[in-house]
């Protein structure tokens, strides 16, 4: 088929051709290059020793993860060039797809298994994912795509003879009426992601989902409601196995074997990194003694090869693509684009941010990776997909008006 | 409808500016939170584990990734100047034993010998490994290890490390190795290797060299071990092996790990021949003079300050530094021990006293009043300032008036008094009352201004332990500069009354002849590092120029005649000119003399320096001035006649050739074949005296032969057709005889004499020792050398 000329395509069609967002194009294929390094690096001696998975083979996760990436930065240009208009129907198919994936992943037999966890989904012709990964999408899709329209969904009401419509009235003044299918969603998807357990991807769902509504101008009542409520949750689950989570935190040397081990390993391989650090790939502390160096840990060995400045550059190509993601949203075409923009970039910044707090032992540990930079292969794919979503935004920025 | 429902939602896409601005606000805050807030705590979190924090992790890492244990730098070797090594080191092992790991192996064979009946195999085939048997094994190899020993230290079942013995030779350790690899013990004992030093001269230079302590971490003790001890023991090395999270090998090594270094090595100025000569010449001196309290000998080279030999008695083996081998030490500790009325903590405390009396560097540890050695620092002085020359005359009644002095007047050595006498003769007399003239022409000022010179109010600077850093005026032993009274400068002329550490002695002594450089002496020439590269080198130093080299060489010509017939005739060496100066100490205490000669050779040239002395040889009764022995107590009598020895063994050993003069041998004509009286003119030209045996005209034969080497003045036998008797005789013995008295009893028999020792012969003086033993029998006309001293009481006593 002929590509259809300028003068044919309609307005709209014109706008979702117009240029990707070059900065954020550019730190998204610098932080997948440098994690894809890094993986190398940080992996290196696992799969050296590692005889059953690895087979000995110092490259085995990063010629993956190398794999991954590619396919991945191929994933984002695609989802690049897509309108992103289409996911505001799409959205619904895939918050569908997520439930029916989270209801899949507990069923034994499809879901797998690791450390008490079943997080991963093995289905034919697709590699392992967590299905979690596509309800953080799904959710702030649909979210974004049913905020959007908020302005002009009308106001409910009941019969005013009704008993109820006195006290409907007030919920639909307070707001709180609007919210409920945004609670029901949550609710099931925390609830099925507590299944497996998944506390850390239930945060980011959470936090990537508030976002969107913090955004949209939800009261901001409701979200102090909603972090009380959390709050008082983690208070409850606090009394047993997350307490001694967070003892392990506060002190990791009394608890040398249980839980503070890999906390102690990876403040040494930060602490040795010193200034300048030991140089890329001259870590020591992943030779047997980080466990699982080049997964969410990996940051401690960014740490410790490329010292307190290496890191820092690290932190700031973060912190610009987060920066560059908010000016994305706030010139976002449509409230659509700009919500979907913060959600991805929300979490994100969530992500970045408990990963790191987590390495560092400033927050209690919780399994939750870098974003570009832990090793795996369909979880990096997502992110860079999510990654063209938000170029797929940037594209249909209306450009500056000339002089 | 439709256009108007079509129109109506294309109203209803218009932008809601409300929720626009709303949007755009929180996504604002949502920037500024997640975007830039959000990285102030971990960028404070990461500087503080990174910045703040850091030695302490990289410390902790540290020591999780390294195997801990430790590789010990080999010692630096101490070398004499010619290369041979005093001081070494070499691998020994230390056994070491881990309960905790025996425990282990008992275990592991428990549970072996339970599977294999389970299976229904044979067990191990090597013994069980239980305490007693590993206790027991290393009992049988380890001398002095015994079984208890072993089990009790078995018992501290949670240790890891407990040595079994120390420095362990190669037959045990080797054994040890066999032990443990035949009965799978190599988990519990242990075979770590270490170093051992080993002197491989014993006790030569014992007080200057030092010994390692491995009670101390196996550092220096004493000497040059512990003076060098940074630049010797090297650096410690942590092992480079890293290992990972298994604690098995690292893939690669650590670039940035400490390695060890090796110690330097030390090249000493010391001479192993000469110092052996030195450690000689107080051995037997002390043997002979019967001395209490030690003695030292120095050896210096005078124009470099370059110590050639230090030697110190009483002296130890340097590889059992814990033991006395001293006689006197260990005769005095024998009667402390078989004293009954001593126990046993007064025997510890004899022993502990003996320890540190051997290990001490007399010559620099101690101070001593110099005595008579000091007139000659005295004279340099007096013809530096021109206040005295060698035609000025001297009168000695025997005492001496000193103005401000009330008590008896001062007395000369000789009681009787010196008479007149040039400046040369009253050195060489070593008259008190013409240096006490001498020093009053100086004035106290002057004569302080020299004694600074010269160098007592300080430290030499020499690079050895134990020289003090105290100045001797705060320390009281030398007076202040304004309380140096005219009594003190009377006393002071002639080295009483003030004390001075023997190397600053010869120090100044050697300023006095060298040409008037007062040098700093040095003990290390060089030191050397691993690799062969000089780290060091040592050039000599001098301090300053105390007098010209003029006044250098009088001082030079006078001192020369001191031993030239003087007080320090004993220490005549023939063949060498000798120069020097003796000194017989007070102490203070009664009968506690300090006798000591400084010599210096050639004296027109000197090359060497020494300082001689002994400390309290013994008066065969309270207040006597004679040894048991018959030795008369003083320098000249006991310390010049060991100097000449000494020095005449120093300066062959460096190489300086004799030259005799008058006294020396003259070569025998031809007389065989001539007729008797030509043959008597020409050995009687030649300065011997003829006697004829036999009748006739011509001459048959001759003794000596023609050619021999004999003293001139000599007795030559001409035979006159009869036969040369070529039988054998029987060499007498002359010791004790005087110079005519021996000569005679050897040409008795047909024997010629050739005299060494003390030039010039008076009543006193006798044979020492004869170069053929008596009782040889040797060939007529053989040279026998007869070594004279002079054993005179008058040329000794107080000041001398």
């Amino acid at each position: 088929m002929a590509k259809k000329l300028k003068r044919d395509l309609t307005m709209e069609e014109q706008l979702a051709r117009g240029p990707v967002d070059l900065p954020f194009l550019i730190l998204v294929v610098l932080l997948t290059g440098i994690g894809v390094v890094m993986v190398f690096s940080a992996s290196y001696a696992t799969a050296y020793y590692d005889s059953r998975v690895a087979e000995n083979d110092p490259a085995y996760y990063f010629i993956r993860q190398l794999a991954f990436a590619g396919v991945g930065m191929g994933a984002m240009w695609v989802v690049s060039r897509f309108n992103y208009q289409n996911w505001r129907w799409a959205s619904v198919f895939v918050l569908g797809v997520s439930f029916i994936l989270l209801v899949l992943v507990l069923v034994p037999g499809i879901g797998q298994t690791r450390n008490q966890a079943t997080r991963w989904i093995k289905l034919p012709l697709l590699p392992q994912f967590q299905p979690s990964e596509v309800a953080k999408l799904g959710v702030i899709l649909y979210f974004s795509s049913r905020l959007s329209k908020r302005n002009q969904e009308k106001p409910y009401r009941l019969n005013p003879r009704s008993v109820w419509s006195g006290p409907m009235a007030f919920l639909e003044k307070i707001g709180f009426l609007e919210l409920v299918p945004y609670v029901v969603i949550l609710g099931a998807v925390v609830l099925l992601m507590m299944k497996e357990p998944h506390m850390s991807g239930t945060l980011l769902i959470l936090a990537g989902a508030a976002a969107v509504l913090f955004a949209a101008g939800i009261h901001l009542g409701w979200f102090a409601a909603g972090a009380g409520a959390l709050g008082l949750l983690i208070v409850f689950m606090m009394s047993g196995y997350q307490s001694t989570r967070i003892q392990v935190w506060r002190d990791p040397w009394a608890y040398p074997k249980d839980g503070g081990y890999q906390i102690i390993q990876s403040l040494y391989a930060i602490g040795s990194g010193g200034l300048l650090g030991l140089g890329l790939g001259k870590s020591r502390q992943k030779f047997l003694y980080l466990p699982e160096p080049e997964n969410d840990f990996i940051f401690a060995i960014v740490c410790e090869e490329l010292g307190l400045v290496g890191a820092c550059i690290v932190l700031a190509l973060f912190a610009l693509l987060i920066v560059r993601g908010y000016w994305i949203a706030l010139h976002a075409r449509d409230r659509f684009g700009a919500l979907v923009v913060v959600g991805i970039t929300t979490l994100l910044a969530v992500q970045v941010f408990l990963n790191i707090s987590v390495v560092t032992n400033f927050l209690p540990t919780t399994g939750i990776s870098l974003p570009f930079f832990s090793y795996g292969g369909t979880a990096l794919m997502i992110q860079l997909a999510e990654m063209g979503i938000v170029l797929a935004v940037s594209r249909q920025i209306p450009a500056a008006k000339q002089g | 409808m439709a256009p108007i429902r079509r129109k109506n939602r294309v109203v209803q896409q218009q932008p809601d500016h409300r929720a626009n601005r709303t949007i755009l606000m929180r996504t604002l805050v949502l920037l500024v939170v997640f975007g830039v807030a959000a990285f102030v705590p971990l960028f404070v979190k990461l500087y503080e584990i990174q910045i703040t924090k850091h030695d302490e992790y990289l410390g902790l890492a540290i020591d999780q990734q390294t195997r801990d244990s430790e590789v010990t730098a080999n010692r630096g070797t101490i070398y004499d100047s010619s290369g041979t090594p005093l001081a070494m080191s070499y691998t020994v092992h230390n056994i070491q034993l881990s309960p905790h790991g025996v425990q282990e192996l008992q275990k592991n064979y428990t549970e072996a010998v339970e599977n294999a009946e389970e299976k229904g195999k044979k067990g191990p085939d090597y013994p069980e490994p239980t305490d007693q048997f590993i206790a027991e094994g290393l009992a049988a190899i380890l001398e002095g290890v015994e079984v208890e020993d072993v089990l009790k230290r078995l018992e501290k079942v949670n240790s890891q490390y407990e040595i079994i013995k120390w420095r362990v030779e190669q037959e045990e350790e080797q054994a040890v190795r066999e032990f443990v690899s035949q009965n799978h013990l190599s988990g519990g004992i242990f075979v770590m290797p270490t170093t051992k030093r080993y002197y491989p001269k014993g006790s030569l230079a014992a007080q200057v060299i030092g010994w390692v302590n491995y009670n101390n971490d196996g550092k220096g003790a004493y000497g040059m071990e512990a003076v060098y001890e940074e630049e010797l023991a090297g650096e410690t090395g942590r092992v480079v092996t890293a290992k990972n999270g298994r604690g098995t090998e690292m893939l690669y090594r650590f670039e940035d790990y400490y390695d060890g270094s090796d110690g330097d090595s030390l090249y000493l100025t010391l001479n192993s021949n000469i110092q052996y000569y030195c450690e000689r010449v107080l051995e037997k001196g002390v043997e002979m003079f019967e001395v209490q309290d030690g003695a030292f000998a120095i050896a210096m080279d005078p124009n470099t300050g370059a110590i050639l030999a230090w030697a110190s008695s009483p002296t130890y083996d340097l590889n059992e530094p814990r033991s006395i081998v001293d006689p006197v030490l260990a005769e005095y500790l024998e009667t402390v021990q078989n004293d009954p009325a001593a126990g046993e903590e007064a025997y510890l405390k004899a022993l502990e006293e003996a320890q540190y009396r051997q290990w001490r560097n007399k010559a620099v540890n101690e101070t001593y009043e110099p005595g008579s050695t000091f007139k000659s620092i005295v004279l340099a002085a007096a013809l530096e300032e021109g206040v005295v020359h060698e035609n000025d005359h001297f009168y000695c009644s025997g005492i001496a008036q000193v103005e401000g002095w009330n008590g008896d007047p001062i007395q000369c050595s000789k009681r009787e008094g010196h008479g007149d006498q040039d400046l040369a003769l009253a050195v060489a007399n070593s008259c008190n009352p013409a240096f006490i003239s001498i020093g009053q022409r100086l004035g106290a000022e002057k004569f302080y201004n020299y004694l600074e010179n010269f160098g007592f109010l300080g430290p030499t600077g020499i690079d050895l332990q134990g020289e003090s850093q105290i100045n001797p005026v705060s320390a009281g032993i030398i007076w202040s500069r304004d309380r140096f009274s005219n009594v003190d400068l009377a006393v002071a002329s002639f080295g009483q009354r003030f004390k001075v550490t023997p190397i600053q002695l010869i120090t100044a002594a050697a300023a006095v002849v060298n040409g008037g450089h007062l040098m700093q002496p040095y003990i290390v020439s060089d030191i050397i590092d691993a690799d062969g590269n000089v780290v060091r080198h040592t050039e000599p130093t001098e301090v300053r120029q105390v007098v010209s080299e003029q006044t250098s060489e009088r001082c030079r010509t006078i001192l020369e005649g001191v031993v030239d017939g003087g007080t320090g005739k004993n220490a005549r060496v023939a063949g060498f000119r000798i120069g020097g100066k003796t000194g017989s100490s007070e102490t203070g205490v009664k009968d506690h003399t300090i006798v000591s000669f400084v010599g210096f050779a050639p004296a027109d040239n000197p090359q060497v320096i020494i300082l001689l002395a002994y400390d309290n040889p013994k008066p065969v009764t309270s207040g006597s001035n004679y040894t048991a022995g018959g030795w008369y107590i003083s320098g000249g009598n006991m310390a010049a006649k060991m100097a000449g020895e000494l020095l005449g063994d120093i300066l062959e050993e460096l190489g300086v050739e004799k030259n005799y003069t008058a006294q020396a041998s003259v070569l025998v004509p031809n007389g065989v074949g001539q007729s008797l009286a030509e043959a008597a003119g020409r050995i009687e030209g030649a300065g011997f005296t003829v006697r004829t045996v036999g009748s006739g005209e011509t001459v048959t034969g001759q003794i000596p032969v023609a050619g021999a080497a004999i003293p001139g003045g000599s007795q030559v036998v001409l035979y006159l057709g009869t036969d040369v008797p070529t039988d054998l005789v029987e060499v007498p013995n002359v010791a004790g005889k005087g110079p005519t008295a021996a000569q005679q009893a050897l040409e008795n028999v047909g024997l010629y004499m050739r005299p060494t020792g003390v030039a010039e012969y008076n009543s006193s003086t006798v044979a020492l020792s004869q170069s053929i033993s008596a009782g040889a029998a040797v060939p007529r006309g053989t040279v026998v050398e007869v070594d004279f001293i002079d054993n005179t009481g008058g040329g000794a006593g107080w000041g001398f």
